[in-house]
């Protein structure tokens, strides 16, 4: 197995992201619609900067949400999307005749995008910082930053098998593909694992079983940790929690897929 | 040598779910699915040697495609037995997909929105040819098919045949001992389908490739394939030469004559079927095995100047089998 041959795998998706100029900068247009739209909901919550709520004051809320930006530009920006429709288009096939490693290649083009998203949402945040003036909390302390990275690539790589799982539906229902994928990456995902609030705000029962599921370790986990509001051993036990998902999602994304190619019809024509 | 490609009774069943139309149809589909096997192949065996091109004809359906994603590894079969170039297909391991290639004329791999030079040098990192192979290869690739000047322009630009070709390059550049070929003149012009022929009679040739070629077009297998396999329903109706399946399957013989008076044109419709009546000559068809009496009976009752008994033609031939006139014709 070469290197050589995944970096170019990771430079023909960059060119190729690049090929849809019109519609990568809508989806960022929305992004950043998003956050501001966000963003001027809590500095009005918060319109008194001493004021604290569920933990949160002015400075940190705002840095939440300026983190939500780059966190999802990191971890739920995924070229992998695709992997649905070319089931079920039976494209597939393409890559299925070549020597190259299934979920390598698609990691790959995953990494490409998130890499060109978070060229874009640097830029972006630079000229929000810009327009907006915000109070940002700036994370000093080196062992919650190691962490923060650390669930970042954790979080990367839960999700990456989560959105495979559900791409792999197409082999048993080629018309649920796109369906199923909205519902469990767009509503559930975004929703139960931060990216509209912080999930602290919820019934402590609640939050309580949600840091069983995997979904906070997505984008709330690693903010709360660069926020400094997750430390210690309740940081160390996230990391597990979070390693463990990965290492249950994996396998069961290897087993569906196995299964899903005995099934595979390679249709198209 | 061994055999390049070994099929061993294999059988391929598709699990499919009805669907009736309408709303209420596709609910019904989900509340009480009704399942159905599809037997896509039934049981067919052949051997094919290394350096051999071989077509395979039937209609659509048959089975031709199937029996191509099976052996390069994208199907997995039922039961049976397949073996290509001693790999197990199914495996898909590194060094079988090095030696194989599939090229479909209704698929396409090149990148939509990159120019075809981007899909080649992504190949050749996929493929790890060493540079100075790759560009020699590419270079020869792009000569016999003629796409020099197509390699920098956006792949959504270009028309279907300088498409097919670039996919063709794309498809060979790792050089594959075997090459399955399904519909590769589909869509294209007739000048644009010859340049294709050339090439793949060229390919088989220089590189000694082993190909299976599926097609409509009848002039792609009278140029190219020696040998065919007639499959139908997913069973194997003939496998042999191209010129036997002519003698084996066609029922009937061309008799034409020239006759030196018109006015006993009539008369000859009760030899044989009278094909074609252009006076001069007419051209009966006539059973097999009654084509020399028939000659006996025309020469003795008829002023004939000239009689010639010819076969079917192939195309003819071929055409029947398309429209899945072989099966019925032998049932019979």
């Amino acid at each position: 197995m070469s290197l050589k041959k995944y970096i170019s795998i990771f430079k023909i998706s960059f060119a190729q992201e690049f090929a849809y100029r019109i519609n990568f900068i809508m989806w960022r247009v929305r992004n950043v619609i998003q956050i501001i739209l966000l963003f001027f909901l809590w500095t009005t919550v918060f319109s008194d900067p001493s004021k604290v709520i569920f933990g949160y004051d002015r400075t940190k809320i705002l840095t939440y949400v300026f983190g939500i930006l780059v966190v999802k530009a990191i971890v739920l920006s995924a070229r992998a999307v695709d992997v649905a429709g070319e089931i079920s288009r039976g494209d597939v096939s393409n890559l299925l005749l070549k020597p190259v490693n299934f979920f390598k290649y698609w990691l790959t083009r995953d990494l490409s995008s998130k890499a060109l998203n978070f060229i874009f949402s640097a830029f972006e945040i630079v000229i929000l910082f810009l327009i907006l003036k915000p109070e940002i909390y700036l994370q000093t302390n080196l062992f919650l930053l190691v962490g923060f990275f650390l669930s970042l690539i954790f979080a990367i790589l839960a999700f990456f098998a989560l959105l495979m799982i559900t791409s792999f539906v197409p082999f048993w229902a080629p018309e649920l593909g796109w369906g199923v994928q909205f519902l469990v990456i767009v509503i559930f995902t975004d929703f139960l694992s931060g990216g509209l609030f912080p999930l602290d705000i919820l019934p402590s029962f609640i939050q309580k079983f949600l840091y069983l599921t995997p979904f906070p370790y997505l984008i709330f986990f690693p903010i709360q940790v660069y926020l400094g509001k997750i430390t210690g051993t309740v940081l160390l036990g996230g990391l597990l929690i979070s390693l463990f998902w990965i290492f249950v999602l994996w396998i069961a994304m290897g087993w569906i897929w196995r299964r899903g190619l005995l099934i595979y019809r390679a249709e198209g024509r | 040598m061994d055999k390049a490609i070994i099929v061993d009774h294999l059988v391929k069943n598709f699990e499919v779910i009805e669907k009736k139309p309408g709303l209420a149809g596709a609910i019904d589909s989900i509340v009480s699915p009704k399942k159905k096997i599809i037997r896509a192949l039934k049981n067919i065996s052949f051997t094919i040697q290394p350096g051999e091109l071989v077509g395979f004809i039937g209609p659509n359906g048959a089975g031709k495609t199937t029996t191509l994603k099976i052996l390069s590894g994208l199907l997995y079969p039922t039961a049976g037995f397949t073996s290509v170039l001693g790999y197990d297909p199914w495996e898909r391991k590194p060094e079988f997909l090095k030696k194989i290639s599939l090229v479909m004329g209704q698929k396409n791999q090149l990148w939509w929105d990159l120019p075809a030079a981007e899909t080649l040098e992504l190949n050749r990192a996929i493929y790890e040819i060493p540079k100075k192979e790759y560009e020699e290869v590419v270079s020869e690739l792009v000569t016999l098919l003629e796409v020099g000047k197509l390699l920098n322009i956006q792949v959504r630009r270009l028309s279907l045949g300088q498409r097919m070709r670039l996919e063709l390059v794309a498809a060979l550049l790792h050089t594959p001992k075997v090459l399955y070929l399904d519909e590769p003149t589909i869509g294209l012009d007739l000048i644009a389908q010859q340049k294709m022929r050339d090439f793949v009679y060229e390919y088989n040739r220089k590189y000694e490739a082993t190909i299976l070629l599926t097609s409509h077009n009848m002039d792609d297998l009278i140029d190219l394939a020696r040998r065919v396999i007639v499959i139908d329903e997913g069973q194997i109706l003939f496998d042999g030469a191209l010129e036997e399946l002519v003698s084996r399957f066609a029922k009937e013989k061309i008799i034409k004559v020239s006759l030196s008076r018109e006015d006993d044109v009539k008369k000859i419709e009760t030899i044989g079927k009278v094909k074609k009546i252009s006076f001069p000559e007419v051209i009966l068809s006539v059973p097999r095995e009654a084509v020399a009496v028939a000659a006996a009976e025309l020469l003795q009752n008829f002023p004939v100047s000239d009689l010639t008994i010819e076969e079917i033609p192939i195309e003819d031939v071929i055409r029947k089998v398309f429209r899945g006139g072989m099966r019925r014709s032998l049932q019979k």
